[in-house]
């Protein structure tokens, strides 16, 4: 590993967010990391100090709730980060485009395209559909389509050992 | 009155008399493709540039998630125009690697050399319509000689002209032959002669230097905050390719060099995409002269299943990073496929970098970020 991802790792760590190694041969990342969305803002920051850019924003309909994919990278060195805040039950997120100032497109096209209200985006309109489509929200999954959250995630093999084990106790 | 609609300021907040809205686009020449601008004007300067996105939209995004992945393909070469053939890359590279296909090394190599040809010719285009947008005819009508030459070897080989669907998982649809390579070669030699030419008629002109110099300057600070890449954020001086930084396909066996500004400013831009195309040229010669023989495309079942889970794939395409994220739930569907195109980015950054320009200098930063409106639209 790069001393500066080291470095940016247990940095991040210090600050309790913990990042999950991935096989970048196999998925074309280096790390991922699940959120609660109260954390997503100082996540963020955390990440814009470490001079990471913001690859991309992008939704992502699952059940039980639509989850947010932000996608980190360094200039500097082979990293990306791969971020997952699930929206609350009022399909609402906040936004981090006041940090990150390029998310402010990112997030009026999620709008546009998932319903997802980001909090205290400054001009949440219509971006990229029409502004007689507003409640189109043409990637939301039909309900015989939509699948569960674990159902689009990596097994990890590893694990599944121990979870038997476990089951054979109970 | 559209201003109003758009809920952006009301035109009754305009206080001095000189204060007024100009529409630039959708139909303005400098905005290459379907791009408008809302101008919040003071006299000549620009005090809120807003641009407004989606005359082009097709729903990329919603046609993957409904097709067998193999069969959008073609949708890939309909985003950038100007240069498809990295968008072909991405895509099937995503597959490749999560599925574990072994590609042909000459098929890496073929697709090094066109994806390279096609870097050029993009920029061919770009350095022709950047200059027209500054005023200057003559220039367009050199490098489209220049570029028409590229695009008829590229036409031999892939059987189109621009929106290109060549490589396929496991390989490219078509060898190349020896006329490809000796065509290739010629046109090699033929462009390093032309760079003088440019250089006489551009690089040294002071018209055009008064133009690009010191206009619109990114700081690395901006370029991150709005995840600013490729030629754009090399002028910033950021020394970030995925080529080199995350190498893909065989580019880690090549020696090419990266080349940077310094102060980020339009003519930074320039000299960045124009030693870009000199490199460009360094990495086909190399490739031609180590281009091995064998099987240009490997057997692929004619169904493949996807594994659960989601997986990332990055390429430096002729404007900067292009990923394709692609989540699958099994079967031979993706379950959602995000394409991150580079010019989204680096468009975002306007409403920044022109406040309180000239307007006639918009147009030199809009030229010189290199904007292709399709593949932002997608």
């Amino acid at each position: 590993m790069h001393p500066a991802t080291e470095k940016l790792v247990s940095d991040l760590k210090v600050k309790s967010f913990e990042l999950d190694a991935c096989d970048y041969a196999k998925r074309g990342y280096h790390f991922e990391i699940d959120l609660e969305a109260n954390r997503l803002r100082e996540f963020a920051q955390c990440l814009l100090d470490q001079e990471l850019y913001l690859v991309f924003v992008g939704g992502l309909h699952v059940d039980p709730a639509i989850e947010i994919i932000y996608q980190f990278a360094s200039y500097d060195r082979p990293f990306r980060l791969v971020l997952r805040v699930a929206v609350d039950s009022n399909n609402a997120i906040p936004t981090i485009s006041d940090i990150y100032h390029g998310a402010n497109w990112h997030e009026r096209e999620t709008r546009d395209f998932y319903g997802v209200n980001f909090i205290d985006h400054p001009n949440l309109i219509p971006l990229i559909l029409a502004e007689e489509d507003v409640d189109l929200k043409p990637l939301l999954k039909k309900d015989d389509d939509l699948k569960a959250s674990v159902a689009v995630r990596w097994v990890i093999e590893e694990e599944q050992p121990e979870t038997d084990e476990k089951a054979d106790k109970d | 009155m559209e201003t109003a609609q758009l809920n952006l300021e009301p035109a009754t907040d305009i206080q001095s008399d000189s204060r007024y809205y100009l529409n630039m686009g959708p139909q303005h020449p400098s905005t290459h493709g379907v791009l408008r601008v809302l101008l919040e004007m003071d006299g000549e300067y620009i005090i809120d540039p807003q641009p407004v996105l989606g005359y082009g939209h097709r729903m990329q995004e919603k046609m993957a998630e409904h097709k067998n992945w193999m069969a959008f393909m073609p949708n890939t070469g309909r985003m950038d125009y100007a240069a498809a053939l990295p968008y072909n890359h991405g895509y099937v590279a995503l597959f490749e690697r999560l599925c574990g296909i072994e590609v042909p090394e000459r098929a890496e190599y073929i697709r090094v050399i066109t994806s390279e040809l096609n870097r050029i010719v993009s920029h061919h285009l770009w350095l022709g319509a950047f200059l027209l947008d500054l005023g200057a005819f003559t220039p367009i009508l050199y490098t489209f000689v220049d570029r028409e030459k590229v695009l008829d070897i590229l036409e031999d080989v892939t059987g189109s002209r621009l929106t290109y669907c060549y490589f396929r998982v496991g390989g490219v649809c078509k060898d190349i032959d020896d006329k490809f390579v000796e065509r290739t070669r010629e046109f090699i030699k033929y462009q390093r002669e032309r760079f003088d030419v440019y250089n006489k008629l551009v690089t040294g002109n002071i018209i055009f230097i008064k133009r690009a110099e010191g206009v619109g300057v990114i700081s690395r600070d901006m370029a991150l905050r709005y995840g600013v890449t490729g030629p754009v954020a090399r002028g910033s001086g950021i020394n970030y390719d995925v080529r080199k930084n995350e190498p893909y396909s065989v580019y880690s066996k090549f020696d090419f060099e990266v080349p940077l500004g310094q102060n980020g400013d339009s003519l930074d831009r320039y000299m960045v995409r124009l030693n870009e195309m000199e490199q460009s040229l360094r990495i086909i010669e190399q490739a031609l002269d180590q281009l091995p023989e064998g099987p240009y495309l490997s057997k692929v079942p004619k169904k493949l299943k996807l594994p659960t889970g989601d997986s990332s794939f990055a390429v430096e395409a002729a404007r900067g990073e292009l990923t394709y994220y692609m989540v699958s739930g099994g079967g031979d569907i993706p379950y959602r496929l995000k394409i991150r195109v580079p010019s989204y980015s680096n468009l975002s950054i306007l409403p920044e970098l022109g406040q309180g320009i000239l307007l006639s200098d918009m147009v030199a930063v809009m030229g010189s970020l290199d904007l292709v409106i399709p593949e932002i639209d997608r």
